[in-house]
């Protein structure tokens, strides 16, 4: 304050004092406080909040990124924080306008929110019509519910109509206000909130939403574009196979190893050829079939580790499949065109024999609901029977391959079998609905996905074709390298979220 | 070995004599005609439950033919062969169809061919090997 005389009055240096700080700017003023002698030193440097654009790809404007930062603080509730970065930065997040707006908005100071939203700059007179029609419509129906219909009357024909936008709605306003109780005024316009407070931070965010973003920076933008990024990650990931949520302090990236391809266990129990191997639904049990006519169901430990549990005996062939209940707790195995037996998964217990008088059985699969079970017979027909053996349906299929497989989709309304050399039938029994899959050479197997959405069809040419079945079928897409010609080979789904397949192959690797 | 891959056949059907696989029928045979060393042997239209080996060039008595073994799925034993391809055009319509040899297979009433004491025995427009 060197310019200032010793000698002068105190009333007459305060005075002095006063006015000079009214004209400095805040910067100077901020400085020359921090430092007293701040006369006798440089002006800061130019501070690094000069650069326009931050980011290694010089593709993100600083002030944008500061505001939607500021943005997420507040919505964090960390208001404070958001203050302080507002402060610091120099980048407001709204402007004083538009703050202003927002708190007439909040304090339900309609009129005067009208006025700020005129100052606000808008260019497009649509949108401050739009802006300015859902406000007055807020007004209109707080006078309503305080029961002051002549202030709603006046505002719905001064205020409202001459906006000349959303007729419809005028319309509708009108009639509310000619026969609304207060009771169809709450069911017909869920909008209004418990309170005036709650419906006033709807329409708030009503507002951001046909305001430019501009002016309101939109909610939750920030959070918005970081899910982006983990959602272009995920699908950049080739090898996608994580049940684990994605993080964000690293790129995601499944590796190939994520992929099985180690033998971490020989199961030694069966004494001959294992044909068929499904997990439970679960996941906890393994049931294997085998050409030494039984099937083993095994129980997977806390190690990962599978433990023989029962050795199911009882059939005179070999044990060509076995199909898990949608509970896990029973399961169904196939004698090569003999019989289908039902077996009781904790006490290892047949349950019950299905059989066709002079006709051997192929496949068998189980309904959702569990109290009805689908077989093929060697003679291409297939049988609905409940679980007391009693045929429930009977339907005749053109089949020559000994496989017939088929699985029940959609609550047991879909059927999905082999219906010819190289089609497969889509049956819905609700609708009696039938739709073909037609294939350029013979199916050996096919296989459902969880959903119940996809198929996998195995071929003797050699290849796997993935159908999308959910409404009329369609091939998305096609796959081979495996071997196939002698026997039965077969593929499933598997992985996170089903988003890989696996193939048996005759060269000795899957 | 694995479960076999199988089609069932209807009909007046021809086997596999080791294993009883189903290898044709009798309404795909096309001509009755052809000998082998073996003996008679079938020309079918199309057959089933049979893989085939590698190509390979051999002269026949109707002149150079490019043909594969063919195999029962079930037992691996060799059934006959396929007709990839003729050299003479005349030999063309052979292309894509199979032999089997009738000492291999047994007939539709189970019958047996057995060889003849005279390999010249027989027509002599058929191929012989």
């Amino acid at each position: 304050m060197g310019g200032f005389e010793d000698d002068e009055p105190p009333s007459k240096r305060a005075r002095a004092s006063s006015v000079e700080s009214a004209s400095l700017p805040d910067c100077f003023l901020f400085s020359k406080s921090a430092n007293p002698l701040g006369s006798t030193m440089a002006r800061p440097l130019p501070s690094q909040g000069k650069e326009a654009m931050v980011g290694s790809k010089g593709v993100i404007k600083k002030e944008e990124f500061v505001r939607i930062i500021s943005k997420t603080l507040y919505s964090l509730g960390y208001e404070k924080s958001g203050a302080v970065l507002e402060e610091e930065s120099g980048i407001t997040l709204h402007n004083p306008m538009v703050n202003l707006f927002r708190e007439q908005v909040i304090d339900g100071n309609w009129d005067n929110a009208v006025v700020t939203l005129n100052k606000i700059g808008l260019q497009d007179v649509n949108i401050m019509k739009s802006a300015a029609f859902l406000i007055l419509e807020q007004k209109f129906f707080e006078l309503l519910r305080n029961d002051n219909v002549m202030g709603a009357m006046k505002t719905l024909r001064r205020e409202i109509t001459p906006l000349g936008v959303n007729r419809k709605r005028v319309h509708e306003l009108s009639t509310c206000m000619i026969s609304c109780s207060p009771q169809q005024l709450f069911l017909g316009f869920s909008k209004l909130g418990i309170d005036s407070s709650s419906s006033r931070f709807k329409l708030l965010e009503e507002l951001q939403k046909v305001l430019p973003p501009t002016v309101m920076v939109p909610e939750r933008r920030l959070e918005n574009l970081v899910e982006q990024a983990l959602t272009v990650q995920r699908d950049a990931c080739y090898f996608h196979n994580s049940v684990d949520g994605l993080s964000l302090y690293i790129d995601h990236h499944c590796g190939k190893d994520q992929l099985p391809s180690r033998t971490l266990q020989v199961l030694h129990a069966h004494h001959d050829e294992v044909w068929f191997v499904q997990f439970s639904n679960n996941g906890k049990y393994l049931a294997s079939a085998s050409n030494d006519k039984s099937a083993i169901i095994w129980e997977v430990n806390e190690d990962g580790e599978l433990l023989l549990r029962h050795t199911l005996s009882g059939h005179q062939k070999s044990v060509m499949m076995v199909a898990w209940s949608s509970d896990d707790c029973q399961l169904l195995t196939c004698g090569q065109e003999e019989a289908i037996r039902r077996w009781d998964v904790k006490s290892g217990k047949c349950l019950h024999v299905y059989e066709h008088p002079g006709i051997g059985l192929r496949s068998c699969a189980w309904f959702r609901d569990g109290k009805q079970i689908l077989s093929g017979l060697a003679d291409q027909t297939f049988c609905i029977w409940d679980l007391d053996g009693k045929e429930v349906d009977c339907w005749k299929g053109q089949r020559s391959a000994t496989t017939s497989d088929f699985a029940v989709a959609k609550d047991g309304n879909l059927i999905i079998s082999l219906s010819r050399d190289n089609a497969i039938l889509l049956f819905d029994r609700e609708t009696k609905h039938e739709r073909i899959i037609e294939e350029g050479s013979t199916i050996t197997s096919f296989s459902l996905s969880e959903d119940g959405d996809f198929l996998l069809v195995n071929l003797v040419s050699e290849e796997i074709h993935l159908w999308n079945i959910r409404n009329d079928p369609v091939r998305v897409n096609r796959y081979n390298g495996h071997k196939h010609s002698r026997f039965v080979i077969r593929s499933c789904f598997g992985g996170s979220e089903q988003a890989f397949i696996a193939s048996g192959s005759e060269d000795s690797q899957v | 070995m694995g479960r076999l891959f199988l089609m069932h056949l209807d009909g007046n059907v021809y086997s596999c004599k080791h294993c009883r696989t189903q290898l044709g029928v009798a309404s795909d045979i096309i001509s009755k005609a052809f000998h082998c060393r073996h003996g008679k042997a079938y020309l079918f239209h199309k057959v089933a439950n049979v893989t085939s080996g590698v190509k390979e060039d051999r002269m026949m008595m109707t002149g150079m033919h490019t043909v594969s073994d063919i195999f029962c799925v079930g037992c691996g034993s060799i059934v006959g062969w396929k007709y990839e391809a003729a050299h003479e055009k005349s030999q063309r319509y052979k292309e894509g169809k199979f032999i089997l040899e009738r000492y291999k297979v047994s007939g539709p009433d189970g019958s047996q061919y057995w060889i003849p004491q005279d390999p010249h025995l027989g027509g002599s427009d058929a191929d012989d090997i």
